[in-house]
C-alpha cells in the first residue's frame, strides 16, 4: 500500500525500535507503517506492552527507533539508514501526556504560553492566542491558576490547550483519558470528540481502551506484539474482524466449544456437544479452529430454535440496564445479555450462522 | 488452648542512657563555649570575673571585623558559584547524552572527600607563586597568569570546590523528577538548555535552595582552605582569626576564644535551623511531580561538546591541578625556577616520615580512627537513631534538634571545646569532691579524677570529639536506612508478642545491616579527611594525619606536608575505591 506523502500529515514506514542494545536489545516495535490523514483521527489500541506508547513516543522523538522512516507532512524527521533524527523539539508537535505533565511552577496561562514564547511570538499575540484556546477549552477564567488546584479533569484540558495553542500540524494523545474516574471520562469522551470535530484536528491517540477507541476515532490500528494486528474503521474493527486477536480484543465474547465438521466456502459446520451449529469463516484458516460469538449477539429461548445449544442457566447478574446471564453444562460456558431476570431453568441459545465466526 | 503470657513492660533504659550520654556530649561542650565567653580570663585562672570583656576586645579589634566581613563575601561567593554550577552539572549528568558520564560521576565526589587543608596545600604547590603549573606557565608565557592567593582566588577555588555539594542534592532531586514534564517542553519547542532554564531547575529550586543555604554555612565553615592560600596576603575569616588568637597574645586567650567562637556559632546555628526547615518543605514539594518513565538521554546535539570543555575544564582546575601537584611535590626534594623535574626527584620525604615515629603514629592513628572509631561511632549513631525510631514523643524531637547543634559547631571550635571539656570538667569534679570529706570522696579524687585527666592526651577524647562533630551527617546515614524498614515488618513482630527491644534486636538491626556497613564506610571517608577537629587536640598519642598537616604547615615543613597529603589522599582513595566496589550509594 502506497500513500502520497503530500496527503499524509504523519507517515510512519517499517518502524523498528528495540529497548537496549546488543545481546540483551528487546523488540518493541517489529516493522510497524501507518498514516494520518489530514483531519483524521486515528487510534493506537493494544494491550499492554504491544507497543502503542513506544510509537506515539517515537513520532514525538522521545524514542529512537532503529530502522524506518518518520514523515511529519512532507518533512523527514527520522530516517533510520540515512541516521536522520530531528530532535523533538524541531518536530513541532503537540502532545498531551498520559500524567497530563503539566509544569507545577507555571500557571495554567504560562504552562499554554510557553510554546507560543518559544516561538518568539509577541507578548499581545500570545495572550490573544492563549485566550483563545482556553475560551475554547471552557477554561477561560482559570488563566491564573496553578495545576495543583484544579480538577483532574481542567487538568487534563489545559494539557490539551498546550498541545494545540501553536497549531501543530499533528496533535499526540497519550491514553488521555486514563487518568480520570470512570464518570468524568464518559464526558471528556465526548468532549474530545466533539472538540476534535470541531477543530478539525489531526491526532493519533493511543489507548488500551476499546470502547473509547471505537467512541474518538475514524480509524483504528490494533497493535499486537510490536506489529499492526489489523487497521480501519471501528465499525468493521468490530463487526469484521480478521483474525481471533482482533475479534476477542475488540468486544465480549463467547468461545464456543465446538469442532469443524465440514467447511464449504465462508459456510463450516460445527459439532458441539452432539448439536450442529452453521458458522461463518472468517480470515485464514487456523490448525485449531476457534468458534466466536460476541455476548450480545447470542439469542436467549425458552423453546427450540434453529442453530442453538441447549444448557442450563447457572446465574443471572444484575448489570442496571440489563442482566448477563451465565449458562454452564461441563465445560460449556456461555454468556448472553437479557432485559429480564431469568428464571431457573434449561434454555435453548440461538447463535446467528453470520455471527458465529470461525477462526 | 493457652495463651502464653509475656513479660511486663519496664522503663526504657536502655534509650534513656542514650538519650542523657548524647545530650551530655552535644551540650556540655556547647555550654562551655558560652560560660568562657562570658568570663574575663581563662577559666582555670584564679582572677576570672563575669562580663562581656573578652567581646568587647573582639569587637574592637579591626582584625574581628575583616574576618567577618570575609567571611559573609567567601560564603556568598561560594553560593552564587556553587549553585548555579551545581544545578547546570546535575542537569547534564542526570538527563542529557553527555560523553562520559560514567567515569565523571564517581570523579565529582572526589572534592568532597578531599580534605580541604590537602586541596589548598595541592593548590599552593601546583599554582603558588612557586609552583608546578606557574613555573610551567612561567616558561611557556614570560609571567604567571594568576595570583593564587588573592581573596577573588580563594572565593574562586572555595566556590569551585563547594560545587558537588549542591550537584548531590540536585542530582537527587531530578532523578525524583519525572521526566514528562521535560518531555512535554521539548515537544513544545524547548531545546535542551530552555528546558534547564524553564522547566528542570525551577522544578528542582527546594533542593537548590536548601543546597544554597548548605553551601553558604559551609562558606562560614572553611577554615584550611584559607589558613593555607589566605596567609601570605593575610586574608582572614572567622575560623583562621580564631586559630591566630592562640598565638596573638602570648598567654592561652581561651576567653577571646570563646566570644569568636559565640560569635560563629550565632551565624552557623540559624543557618543549619532553616536548613532542617527548607528541607522539610522540600520534601513536600515532592508530592508534585512528574510521572518516571523510562526515558531516552536529551540529546544535547552540537552543544554536547562545548558541554563536556566546560565540565572537563571544571575536573582539570578542581581535581586534576592540586592533586597532580601534591603527588609531584611529594616525589621532588626541592621545586623552582630553572630546576628540572628529573634531576629532583626522590622518595626521601618517605623516608623521613618513616624515621619519626610521632608521624608514624598520626598514620596509623588516622587509619585506626577511620576504621575502628567509624565503626564505634556508627554503633552510637544506630543507638541514637533507634531511640528515636518509631517513636514520636518530646524525647524524639529533644534528639533531633540535638544531633543537629553540633552541625553548626565548626570542627575546629568543636575541638576547642572538648579541649575545655577535658580541662575543665576533671579539675571541677575535683574541687567538688574536696569539698566533702568521706572516704570515697578521697579516693575517687585520687584515683578517678587522674585518669579522667588522662583521657585528654588518648585517642578516645579524639574520636569523641570527632564523633560529635559529624553526629548530624552519620545520623542521616542511619535513618535513611531506617526510613527503608517497612513498619508492617517490626508490627508484625510486635504482633507475635517481641518486646520493643527484641523487635529492635531481630528485626530493625538485622534489615539495616548494609545500611550500616555503608554508613561505616562513609563516616571511615569523613574521619579520614577530617583536620581542624583535631588541632587543638593534638598532643603527643592524639596525633592524627589531619591536625599534624596544619601544625607541619605552620612550621613550614613543605616535603613532610606533601608527603602526609599524598598519604592522606591514598587513604580516601582506598575508601572510596571500596565504596565504589560494592555499590556504596556516596550520597542520599
Amino acid at each position: 500500500m502506497k500513500h502520497d506523502l503530500n496527503m499524509n500529515e504523519l507517515t510512519v514506514t517499517d518502524l523498528h525500535l528495540d529497548y537496549g542494545t546488543g545481546a540483551s536489545a528487546n523488540p518493541i516495535l517489529k516493522g510497524v507503517s501507518m498514516h494520518l490523514q489530514r483531519g483524521e483521527v486515528v487510534a493506537l489500541l493494544g494491550p499492554s506492552g504491544s507497543g502503542k506508547t513506544t510509537l506515539l513516543r517515537a513520532v514525538a522523538g522521545l524514542e529512537s527507533p532503529k530502522a524506518g522512516t518518520i514523515h511529519i507532512g512532507d518533512r523527514q524527521v527520522f530516517d533510520g539508514a540515512a541516521k536522520v533524527e530531528m530532535p523533538a523539539e524541531a518536530r513541532n508537535l503537540g502532545l498531551v501526556f498520559q500524567s497530563y505533565a503539566l509544569w507545577p511552577h507555571k500557571t495554567v496561562f504560562d504552562n499554554v504560553a510557553y510554546g507560543l514564547k518559544l516561538r518568539k511570538m509577541g507578548k499581545g499575540e500570545i495572550a490573544a492566542k492563549v485566550g483563545d484556546v482556553l475560551q475554547q477549552l471552557g477554561l477561560g477564567h482559570l488563566g491564573e491558576r496553578f495545576p495543583h488546584q484544579l480538577s483532574g479533569g481542567q487538568q487534563q484540558r489545559v494539557a490539551i490547550a498546550r498541545a494545540l495553542v501553536y497549531n501543530p500540524p499533528v496533535i499526540l494523545l497519550d491514553e488521555p483519558l486514563s487518568n480520570l474516574d470512570a464518570k468524568l471520562r464518559e464526558e471528556a469522551r465526548a468532549f474530545l470528540r466533539e472538540l476534535i470535530v470541531r477543530l478539525g484536528l489531526s491526532a493519533l491517540m493511543v489507548t488500551h481502551d476499546q470502547a473509547e477507541a471505537m467512541a474518538i476515532s475514524d480509524r483504528i490500528l490494533l497493535l499486537n506484539n510490536g506489529k499492526i494486528e489489523q487497521q480501519g474503521s471501528p465499525q468493521s474493527m468490530y463487526e469484521t474482524p480478521e483474525t481471533l486477536f482482533t475479534a476477542e480484543f475488540m468486544g465480549s465474547n463467547n468461545r464456543v466449544p465446538a469442532t469443524v465438521v465440514s467447511r464449504a466456502g465462508d459456510a463450516v459446520t460445527l459439532s458441539s456437544d452432539g448439536a450442529t451449529l452453521q458458522g461463518t469463516g472468517r480470515g485464514v484458516a487456523g490448525a485449531e479452529p476457534v468458534a466466536l460469538i460476541r455476548v450480545e449477539e447470542v439469542r436467549i429461548s425458552a423453546e427450540q430454535v434453529d442453530n442453538a445449544i441447549q444448557l442450563p442457566l447457572l446465574t443471572c447478574m444484575y448489570l442496571g440496564d440489563r442482566w448477563e446471564c451465565l449458562f454452564t453444562q461441563g465445560d460449556t460456558s456461555l454468556r448472553a445479555y437479557s432485559t429480564y431476570k431469568l428464571a431457573p431453568g434449561s434454555y435453548w441459545l440461538q447463535m446467528p450462522r453470520e455471527k458465529l465466526w470461525v477462526f | 488452648m493457652t495463651t502464653f503470657s509475656l513479660p511486663r513492660a519496664r522503663l526504657n533504659w536502655p534509650r534513656g542512657l542514650v538519650v542523657a550520654l548524647t545530650c551530655l556530649a552535644v551540650f556540655v561542650p556547647l555550654l562551655l563555649i558560652f560560660y568562657q565567653s562570658f568570663l574575663s580570663a581563662p577559666f582555670f585562672m584564679p582572677n576570672k570575673e563575669v562580663g562581656l570583656d573578652a567581646f568587647r576586645f573582639i569587637f574592637e579589634d579591626a582584625d574581628f571585623w575583616m574576618a567577618f566581613k570575609n567571611g559573609l563575601v567567601l560564603a556568598a561567593g561560594l553560593a552564587v558559584i556553587a549553585v548555579p554550577l551545581g544545578g547546570m552539572l546535575a542537569f547534564l549528568m542526570i538527563r542529557t547524552d553527555l560523553p562520559g558520564r560514567g567515569w565523571i560521576a564517581p570523579l565529582l565526589l572526589v572534592p568532597i572527600f578531599v580534605s580541604p587543608m590537602v586541596m589548598g596545600f595541592g593548590y599552593v604547590v601546583s599554582m603558588g607563586p612557586v609552583g608546578f603549573y606557574s613555573v610551567w606557565a612561567k616558561q611557556l608565557l614570560g609571567f604567571i597568569p594568576w595570583n593564587i592567593y588573592s581573596f577573588t582566588s580563594i572565593v574562586v577555588i572555595a566556590g569551585l570546590t563547594h560545587v558537588p555539594h549542591v550537584y548531590l542534592y540536585a542530582s537527587s532531586a531530578l532523578k525524583s523528577l519525572g521526566s514528562d514534564v521535560e518531555e512535554a517542553a521539548r515537544v513544545a519547542g524547548a531545546s535542551p538548555l530552555q528546558v534547564m532554564l524553564n522547566v528542570s531547575l525551577p522544578m528542582i529550586m527546594p533542593a537548590l535552595a536548601y543546597a544554597g543555604v548548605l553551601v553558604f554555612f559551609l562558606g562560614f565553615e572553611v577554615f584550611g582552605l584559607v589558613l593555607v592560600l589566605g596567609d601570605p596576603e593575610g586574608h582572614l575569616v572567622l575560623a583562621t582569626y580564631l586559630y591566630k588568637l592562640t598565638n596573638k597574645l602570648g598567654t592561652p586567650s581561651y576567653h577571646l576564644m570563646a566570644a569568636v567562637a559565640v560569635c560563629l556559632v550565632m551565624v552557623t546555628m540559624p543557618l543549619v535551623m532553616m536548613q532542617r526547615w527548607l528541607l522539610k518543605s522540600a520534601n513536600k514539594y515532592v508530592s508534585i511531580k512528574g510521572k518516571g518513565a523510562r526515558q531516552k538521554a536529551m540529546p544535547l546535539g552540537r552543544w554536547k561538546w562545548v558541554a563536556f570543555a566546560v565540565l572537563a575544564g571544571w575536573l582539570v582546575f578542581t581535581i586534576v591541578l592540586p592533586l597532580t601537584g601534591i603527588v609531584l611535590r611529594s616525589f621532588v626534594q626541592y621545586w623552582g625556577e630553572g630546576v628540572k623535574l628529573a634531576d629532583v626527584l626522590t622518595l626521601q620525604h618517605f623516608r623521613d616520615i618513616l624515621e619519626q615515629p610521632s608521624l608514624m603514629r598520626g598514620i596509623l592513628n588516622t587509619v585506626l580512627i577511620g576504621v575502628v572509631g567509624g565503626g564505634l561511632a556508627v554503633v552510637c549513631y544506630t543507638g541514637i537513631a533507634l531511640a528515636m525510631h518509631r517513636k514520636q514523643d518530646g524525647i524524639t524531637r529533644l534528639l533531633d534538634y540535638s544531633v543537629l547543634v553540633p552541625r553548626a559547631v565548626p570542627g575546629l571550635l568543636a575541638g576547642l571545646s572538648f579541649l575545655w571539656v577535658f580541662l575543665f570538667v576533671p579539675s571541677w569534679l575535683d574541687g567538688f569532691l574536696k569539698l566533702s570529706d568521706s572516704g570515697l570522696a578521697a579516693w575517687l579524687s585520687a584515683h578517678v579524677i587522674p585518669a579522667l585527666r588522662e583521657v585528654r592526651s588518648t585517642i578516645f577524647a579524639l574520636w569523641l570529639a570527632y564523633s560529635v562533630v559529624w553526629l548530624a551527617y552519620g545520623m542521616r546515614l542511619i535513618s535513611t536506612a531506617l526510613l527503608q524498614v517497612g513498619p508492617e515488618l517490626e508490627e508484625a513482630a510486635r504482633a507475635v508478642g517481641a518486646s520493643r527491644g527484641q523487635v529492635t534486636r531481630d528485626v530493625t538491626v538485622p534489615l539495616i545491616k548494609y545500611g550500616m556497613l555503608g554508613a561505616w564506610l562513609m563516616v571511615f571517608l569523613i574521619f579520614e579527611r577530617e583536620y581542624s577537629t583535631g588541632v587543638y587536640l593534638l598532643s603527643p598519642g592524639t596525633e592524627v594525619i589531619g591536625a599534624m598537616l596544619v601544625s607541619l604547615w605552620a612550621g613550614g615543613s613543605t616535603d613532610l606536608v606533601a608527603a602526609l597529603s599524598f598519604i592522606n589522599i591514598t587513604l580516601v582513595a582506598i575508601g572510596l575505591g571500596i565504596a565504589l566496589r560494592f555499590g556504596v550509594k556516596l550520597h542520599n
